[in-house]
């Protein structure tokens, strides 16, 4: 009976496996020609010095050396590192809280979930110009909502764009505003968590509380870590909002250089896309080296 | 699956109809096709251009000129990746800062002997095509900056560094709410306005002949001192608003002639006057603008020629920059504008005779938005000594461009 079906079967895997790649195969040429040969070709260029007019001529770890070490060519590459893990530091913990308390208070209402679904959401799927329009205009010093919110209180608002000190924490907060990826995110962690455990810890006289601190956030662990690691990788990649914030200024005293902008700025202002393909392999190895460190570090399971 | 193979063909044979179509594909042997790439202007410039062009078509019956529109803050980005993938345009607008570093990458054609007659253009925006003693492109229009006043804060404008001085304390004096000046800040459009005052000054930027980094030298100390001065009148807090002096919160400003059709459509009440910059020892003032290229891989170099030339020309260059909002760089057009009636106008035209070209080395914009501007910021707002702040600049530069 084997021997009659054989050739038959192994006809039809024949026959999957090509269907398979034929499916796979726009995915997949998708990523090898738009994704793997440009970095290979970053790669190639981040050992060369090249202007993109000019054939790239070898430079060795020329470009490598003078990045990290060359603070007269490059006065501004480490601010531009600590620029963006300041973003980091602050971006993704507030992005996560709002994200978090906004999917709490979605779960908690009965009513019109999908309503506030879409409304928190809604500052994601904003044109990026738009964004940095409205919040532009709400920083302004002299005519901004905010500051005019704080004055009613009798509390004199900073110059939030202006003042070097202030810049981050404002990104932050417009990042803490755009936070619906997490919200939709946690609102799934929030529906995967068994209702019979909240049921189970009522009759034992838990109060909301001790149920939000026993109970659900020990159970979106999970969520929390994925949250982190995509939130991290994607705030050390910031560029389009400081980019239609400040433009090549990048803000007073250049407080908002993020790495990428500044890379950006090397590679298309400044001539030097040799440079910047550096820039790019470095940014790629340490995002490598972050999000491994969390897989080590943070705890991605509940361990009761 | 036969069905499918043929789906496939069919498809394939479509797209390449439509890709050839949309490439318009081979023209006549007798027709020349000139493919000028330059900055989307509005809507409306659009179209005075393509009548423009379509002049010049009537003129040389034997050539197309084929517009292609790319918006300024993408320009550069397309221009270099073109270029870079062999597939650029015959001729296009350049930025005056990149002419070194295009014409030494070999990407330019030399402007053929005889193409213009140089003494016809303002000698600073000529001289922004100036490559090692040899014209790598024809200025097409220019601009550069003065002083806008408010007429309701400030009756007669400052012609001196003193008079700017006192004046802007005056203002601020009389009502802390309001800032004397608008002072440029430690970016690239600051230190693009530094080298008007550092020449005002007695000073110059480069001196490319000796090798010599000069703006680190008293001049333009004193220029930076002179900005730093004025913020002690003009807080930021006041000015880090959007559009400070048009909305009356700054007193004056140094900007160019793109404020004053955008002021008076924006801004009508604002009543504003337009002085020469305030000078120390010598008038002075900065240049901007852009020059026609023809690039070296161009197809039909000596139809580029001609439609640059025709852009260039006295009847057409003032036509060209009325469009664009800019001035021409051409003598004779400049004499024809309808810009010279117009007073606010007429002060940035008087001011063109005294531009200083941009250095011509291929480092300047690197020099100018990461070392310049960097001792504008530590100088003016940062509060170190101008005199600091300008040798960590030059020191930089210096070792950027190999001057040790």
């Amino acid at each position: 009976m084997n021997g009659v079906h054989r050739p038959s079967s192994w006809h039809r895997r024949r026959r999957d496996a090509l269907a398979g790649f034929a499916f796979t195969a726009p995915a997949m040429l998708h990523t090898l020609v738009f994704m793997l040969v440009p970095a290979g070709a970053a790669l190639y260029f981040s050992f060369t010095e090249w202007d993109m007019i000019s054939p790239a001529r070898w430079a060795g770890l020329r470009n490598y050396r003078e990045i990290l070490f060359d603070s007269d060519l490059y006065p501004d590459f480490w601010k531009s590192v600590r620029v963006t893990a300041l973003y980091a530091l602050l971006s993704v913990p507030a992005s996560l809280v709002t994200g978090f308390v906004q999917a709490y208070l979605i779960d908690l209402v009965r009513r019109g979930q999908a309503f506030y679904r879409l409304v928190f959401y809604l500052p994601v799927i904003t044109a990026e110009a738009a964004v940095a329009a409205i919040w532009k205009w709400l920083y302004d010093p002299q005519f901004g909502l905010i500051n005019a919110g704080l004055d009613v209180l009798g509390v004199a608002g900073p110059d939030w764009l202006g003042t070097p000190g202030v810049v981050i924490p404002a990104l932050a907060l417009i990042a803490a505003w755009q936070s619906g990826t997490a919200m939709l995110i946690f609102l799934a962690g929030l529906k995967g968590i068994p209702r019979t455990y909240y049921e189970a810890s009522e009759v034992d006289g838990a109060n909301r509380w001790q149920q939000l601190g026993r109970i659900t956030l020990p159970l979106l662990r999970p969520t929390t870590f994925y949250l982190v690691v995509t939130g991290v990788i994607a705030a050390l990649q910031v560029f389009g909002i400081v980019y239609v914030l400040f433009g090549g200024n990048a803000g007073p005293e250049r407080s908002g250089l993020s790495y990428v902008l500044h890379l950006y700025l090397f590679g298309y202002r400044n001539g030097a896309m040799g440079a910047a393909s550096a820039m790019s392999v470095l940014l790629f190895v340490t995002i490598l080296l972050v999000t491994a460190a969390q897989f080590r570090l943070v705890p991605r399971q509940y361990e009761g | 699956m036969r069905a499918l193979v043929r789906w496939v063909a069919a498809t394939a044979a479509v797209v390449s109809l439509a890709a050839s179509a949309a490439c318009g594909g081979d023209s006549p042997a007798t027709e020349k096709v000139v493919e000028f790439w330059y900055y989307q202007p509005t809507p409306d410039q659009s179209k005075q251009i393509k009548q423009l062009a379509k002049r010049f078509e009537e003129t040389e019956p034997t050539i197309t000129v084929r517009l292609t529109e790319i918006p300024k803050d993408d320009y550069n980005t397309k221009l270099s990746s073109a270029l870079g993938g062999g597939r650029g345009p015959d001729a296009g607008y350049l930025d005056q800062p990149l002419m070194a570093r295009y014409a030494n990458a070999g990407q330019l054609a030399e402007v053929p002997a005889g193409t213009i007659t140089e003494s016809d253009f303002y000698d600073g925006a000529l001289r922004t095509n100036k490559i090692s003693g040899k014209l790598w492109g024809i200025p097409l229009q220019q601009t550069t900056v003065a002083l806008f006043y408010n007429r309701k804060l400030v009756s007669t404008p400052p012609a001196t560094w003193s008079e700017l001085v006192a004046e802007s304390a005056r203002v601020h004096r009389e009502n802390p709410n309001l800032a004397g000046v608008n002072v440029p800040k430690g970016d690239g459009f600051g230190a693009w306005l530094f080298p008007a005052f550092v020449a005002s000054a007695g000073g110059t930027m480069l001196d490319e002949s000796s090798r010599r980094i000069a703006f680190a030298d008293p001049p333009a100390q004193e220029a930076l001192a002179l900005w730093r001065k004025l913020l002690e009148s003009s807080p930021r807090q006041i000015t880090n608003s959007e559009n400070p002096f048009h909305k009356g919160l700054a007193a004056m400003m140094f900007s160019g002639p793109w404020e004053v059709p955008a002021i008076r459509q924006q801004f009508p009440q604002l009543d504003f006057g337009v002085a020469p910059l305030p000078r120390k020892d010598v008038a002075a003032s900065n240049i901007g603008g852009d020059n026609g290229v023809v690039f070296g891989k161009a197809r039909n170099p000596d139809a580029a020629w001609k439609w640059l030339r025709f852009l260039s020309d006295a009847t057409h260059n003032a036509e060209f920059s009325n469009i664009t909002g800019n001035f021409p760089t051409n003598r004779k057009a400049a004499q024809a504008a309808k810009i010279n009636t117009d007073p606010a106008f007429k002060v940035f035209v008087d001011q063109l005779e005294t531009a200083q070209a941009r250095p011509t080395v291929p480092e300047w914009i690197q020099i100018n938005d990461e070392y310049l501007a960097k001792a504008i910021e530590e100088g003016v707002d940062g509060g170190r000594s101008p005199a600091d702040a300008l040798a960590d600049a030059a020191a930089r530069a210096r070792k950027l461009l190999g001057w040790q």
